[in-house]
């Protein structure tokens, strides 16, 4: 199968403009900047069909469809770059940027063509040293060519680009809270209406896609929607898509598989198989940890956004991580909860005071002072969590929750009796 | 006007209404802790959930505009169900110390815990334990274990005072309240975040266990400290009446608190004018009658004086130098009863102090001056009068040291009426008491030219009647034609007959929020 998304990352020289350029780099900009119209790129990139990759699978073209078709000289148009990655069990976007950032950058300015942008913000994670000094040299290689700055490529058409780096918040990869904190503010994610396309940064139109949908992006322009519409599972699941495996398989990493690429496939061909031959599956989160938890009898299915849903979860941000029976479920959803916990910004009441709270009971089960109560109570305040909140970081820390009790009630209730482990998993600081 | 239906009633609201404020107006309240009317929309407490058809969640009530054909409920069991969830929320890590807390009584989360929540915690962890009575400026305190994080102090430090002292710090439930580092929480308008915070997180120093909040008496009237004229409730400590048969002792003002005038004060007052009690009560009051320095009968007292005025006015030789803080009926009563005695020059004292901020607060301190320029027409200035007469009735309340040293040097003879002592006290030939600010009925004129209600909160100390009541009396001491006044308002009947401005009104037009005139 070709790769499309990476096909220079493991080049020699790989990150650099030389190495970008020879793979027939930033043509897609020029042909979009000097042959297109931005009317006519929002066009292919809907016909395309692709769908965002941060995690909602909200459709690109359609999202950059909702920006005012003029642009108020008052309230000039912002496209931002979600490059906070910061899912636990994602690690796609980090690949890109720190091995083909001038990808990110010739699809961050033909989306911000596109939407008649005066700038891109690319948003990137403060842990992600590394990955904002290869962007930094690659946007300077850029304004040194031509493609950012001003007039890029003699089509009159002007576009800064800069890469700002978080400060180590999970809340931050939230769109509407990621805006505050560009604006130098507190990172509290925003009531809704108004969206950022009429309200974004600074008060102006404003969109926001993540670093690898932007990605294919000059590839639907290079190519034509028409071939992007051959990848994958058409027309709802189209593209190629970068999936991070890991956990207890052989070779976790980062794979590239047309979208509905089957997670047998990923787990036991890509992936190497289970890394203990005598430790079998027992469950798979399939879109990093804020998505409900499948179990292995639930893993016949294809990784894409509409399969996924069907079986009562999420593609979310295609972190795939892979539990053998070693695992023990209430360990491994104590640390999902942690993470929750810790990261919760504390703005809203339910997920400032809940996020805690599933936390301290799982740890309390987990240890052996679990009550029989416990077991619907998690239930019950991560009900009391779900659609209250602001954003979606409550929902992403009490879906788990019940799926973990409800698919693995038993081992749950094996706690609460034995005051133990099921016998053969290890509890949290022994899972590998 | 789009047509919404709340809990099955129909009505008509204006565009860009919230769904809370539609139901406030009704009448319904959906309970809240972020939402403040005078503050912008935070939708962080998550208390006013409400279901409206065919959304699939539940929708914050203070943040949703209603929409033509809006079908809202307010207590539906998804909505009953949220709001006791969000109630166990609030509680889990709340210390519950009711028994110490100054809020306990007009605390929202004990209010919907009994209305909204289920009566029991679910929650049997340890809860955090964060820093008490933290010292964030001169007037509050805060306690982290109380807060609720609906951010209304800091929206008003930003918003109202835009002085944005106060932030959140930390995250997830260790999220707290502070103040920026070196920063203090000293503005001119701090006490407010007290009255505006739902629960016990922000407590005022200065009453800080001094009275449970039932044992208040609340009375709504006018705040005396400027020309503005903020519409307050005066909170008396009633607690010691029901201990002990002499009552008096505690019927003293515990507390100033801001009533809502969108006219004149909005939500809020200055921390001057809510520490103005303090200053009532540690001045002196003067609480008998005095004839040469000497303690003497009322009566006595006021016969003496009208002797003196009588034969002062009779010369054409008698000043008088008035409060502008005093009532526009005690101005009156003055005007009226000094003019039967043979008649007087008026001044009214000036009192400005700084400068009018862009909030409320007036340089003139004088909370009646424009009372008295109706009442009196223009009087003149106090150093005019001092030349040209043999007495002078001082009448009012002011603290500030008066220049009643010039006129005792001049040889003035001076009759003082009021109810502290200082200046004209002190060097009065005869000093007669009479109610402060707290203890009589009125009304002020303030600088816009709304006629509003000061009320009687407590009875008057010592000796001291209300400033009409002893013109009144004087009149009688002199022999002269004395009203029959039993009331202030009797005396503003007689005021509105007598003086174009205040034609037709009454208490009850005045009303609560005063009338524009």
């Amino acid at each position: 199968m070709e790769r499309i998304l990476t096909r220079n990352v493991d080049r020699e020289g790989a990150g650099t403009l030389a190495v970008y350029e020879s793979s027939g780099g930033y043509q897609a900009l020029r042909r979009a900047v000097t042959t297109m119209t931005p009317g006519a790129v929002v066009e292919e990139v809907k016909k395309s069909g692709l769908r965002g990759r941060g995690g909602a699978g909200f459709p690109c073209g359609l999202k950059w469809s909702f920006m005012p078709k003029e642009v108020d000289p008052k309230r000039p148009h912002y496209f931002l770059i979600n490059a906070d990655e910061s899912e636990p069990g994602t690690f796609k976007d980090r690949l890109l940027m720190e091995r083909d950032p001038h990808l990110v950058l010739e699809g961050s300015l033909i989306g911000a063509y596109a939407i008649r942008a005066k700038a891109v913000y690319i948003y990137i994670r403060g842990e992600f040293v590394f990955a904002t000094g290869v962007l930094e040299r690659a946007v300077a290689e850029a304004y040194a060519k031509g493609y950012a700055g001003a007039n890029i490529l003699g089509s009159g058409w002007s576009c800064d680009l800069i890469v700002h780096r978080g400060a180590g918040a999970y809340i931050c990869g939230e769109e509407t809270a990621l805006m505050s904190s560009l604006e130098g503010n507190r990172g509290y994610p925003r009531l809704k209406p108004p969206f950022p396309a009429a309200s974004g940064v600074w008060g102006c139109p404003t969109t926001i896609n993540n670093v690898e949908t932007v990605a294919n992006v000059p590839f639907i322009i290079e190519r034509g929607a028409d071939w992007y519409l051959t990848l994958g599972k058409p027309p709802k699941n189209t593209g190629p898509k970068l999936y991070c495996l890991s956990g207890h398989v052989k070779r976790p990493g980062v794979y590239e598989a047309p979208l509905g690429l089957p997670m047998s496939e990923l787990i036991y061909e890509l992936g190497g198989g289970m890394l203990h031959a005598d430790r079998p599956l027992k469950a798979v989160i399939p879109g990093g940890s804020s998505v409900p938890v499948l179990r292995a009898d639930e893993c016949e299915v294809d990784l894409d956004f509409d399969a996924l849903a069907a079986k009562g979860t999420m593609l979310g941000s295609a972190g795939i991580m892979v539990m053998d029976s070693s695992t023990c479920m209430v360990a491994a959803m104590a640390r999902i909860a942690h993470f929750y916990h810790h990261e919760s910004c504390g703005q809203c009441t339910p997920c400032r005071e809940g996020c805690g709270w599933l936390e301290s009971v799982l740890n309390r089960i987990e240890n052996g002072a679990g009550r029989q109560a416990d077991l619907d109570l998690l239930i019950s305040v991560s009900n009391n969590i779900i659609g209250n909140t602001i954003c979606a970081l409550g929902d992403a820390a009490a879906m788990p929750a019940i799926s973990f009790v409800t698919k693995f009630r038993d081992e749950f209730q094996h706690h609460v009796e034995h005051k133990s482990c099921y016998e053969g998993t290890m509890a949290l600081q022994g899972v590998r | 006007m789009p047509k919404v239906v709340i809990d099955g009633r129909e009505m008509d609201v204006a565009p860009g209404t919230t769904i809370l404020q539609a139901a406030l107006a009704r009448g319904n309240e959906i309970p809240h802790y972020c939402y403040h009317p005078g503050l912008s929309i935070a939708g962080n407490c998550r208390m006013c959930l409400v279901e409206v058809e065919k959304q699939p969640k539940l929708v914050i009530g203070c943040y949703t505009p209603v929409a033509e054909g809006m079908v809202v409920h307010t207590a539906s069991a998804k909505v009953q169900t949220a709001r006791a969830a969000m109630m166990e929320f609030f509680l889990i890590n709340h210390p519950l110390d009711c028994p110490i807390c100054d809020q306990a009584g007009e605390c929202r989360l004990q209010e919907y815990a009994v209305e909204y929540g289920d009566g029991k915690s679910r929650y049997t962890e340890p809860k955090l334990a964060l820093a008490k009575a933290v010292d964030i400026g001169p007037h509050v305190l805060l306690d982290q274990e109380r807060c609720i994080q609906c951010s209304r102090c800091i929206r008003f430090c930003d918003e109202v005072t835009r002085t944005g002292e106060l932030g959140f710090f930390q995250r997830g439930e260790r999220t707290q309240i502070g103040i920026f580092p070196g920063k203090r929480l000293d503005n001119a308008y701090s006490g407010n975040v007290v009255d505006i915070c739902p629960v016990g997180a922000l407590t005022l120093k200065e009453f800080r266990f001094k009275t449970r909040v039932w044992y208040l008496k609340n009375t709504p009237t006018i705040c005396a400290g400027c020309a503005r004229g903020c519409n307050v409730v005066v909170g008396v400590g009633q607690q010691q009446t029901m201990m002990t048969t002499r009552g008096q002792q505690d019927d003293r003002v515990k507390r100033i608190v801001p009533r809502v005038n969108e006219e004149v004060n909005g939500h809020w007052i200055c921390d001057e004018g809510r520490m103005s009690y303090r200053r009532e009560q540690e001045a002196v009051r003067l609480t008998d009658a005095r004839v040469g320095g000497d303690g003497v009968p009322y009566d006595d007292a006021v016969a003496a004086a009208a002797t003196r005025l009588h034969a002062a006015a009779s010369q054409g030789r008698l000043g008088a130098i008035v409060s502008p803080r005093l009532t526009c009926e005690d101005l009156f009563a003055w005007k009226a009863v000094l003019a039967s005695l043979g008649g007087a020059s008026f001044a009214v004292r000036e009192i400005v102090r700084g400068e009018d901020d862009a909030l409320l607060i007036r340089a003139d301190k004088g909370a009646n001056s424009r009372g008295a320029e109706w009442v009196l027409g223009a009087a003149g200035r106090e150093a005019e009068i001092a030349g040209k007469v043999s007495t002078v009735l001082v009448a009012g309340d002011t603290l500030d040291p008066a220049d009643t040293a010039t006129l005792a040097r001049a040889g003035v003879e001076v009759i003082f009426v009021g109810p502290f002592v200082s200046g004209a006290a002190e060097n009065a030939a005869v000093a007669i008491p009479s109610a402060s600010w707290s203890e009589a009925d009125g009304t002020y004129v303030n600088f816009q030219g709304r006629v509003q209600r000061v009320r009687r909160c407590h009875l008057p100390l010592g000796e001291a009647r209300p400033g009409w009541r002893v013109a009144a009396d004087l009149a009688q001491a002199a022999g002269v034609r004395a009203p029959s006044w039993t009331s202030a308002e009797e005396v503003l009947a007689d005021l509105a007959a007598a003086v174009p401005a205040f034609a037709g009104l009454d208490p009850e037009s005045v009303g609560l929020l005063g009338v524009g005139r």
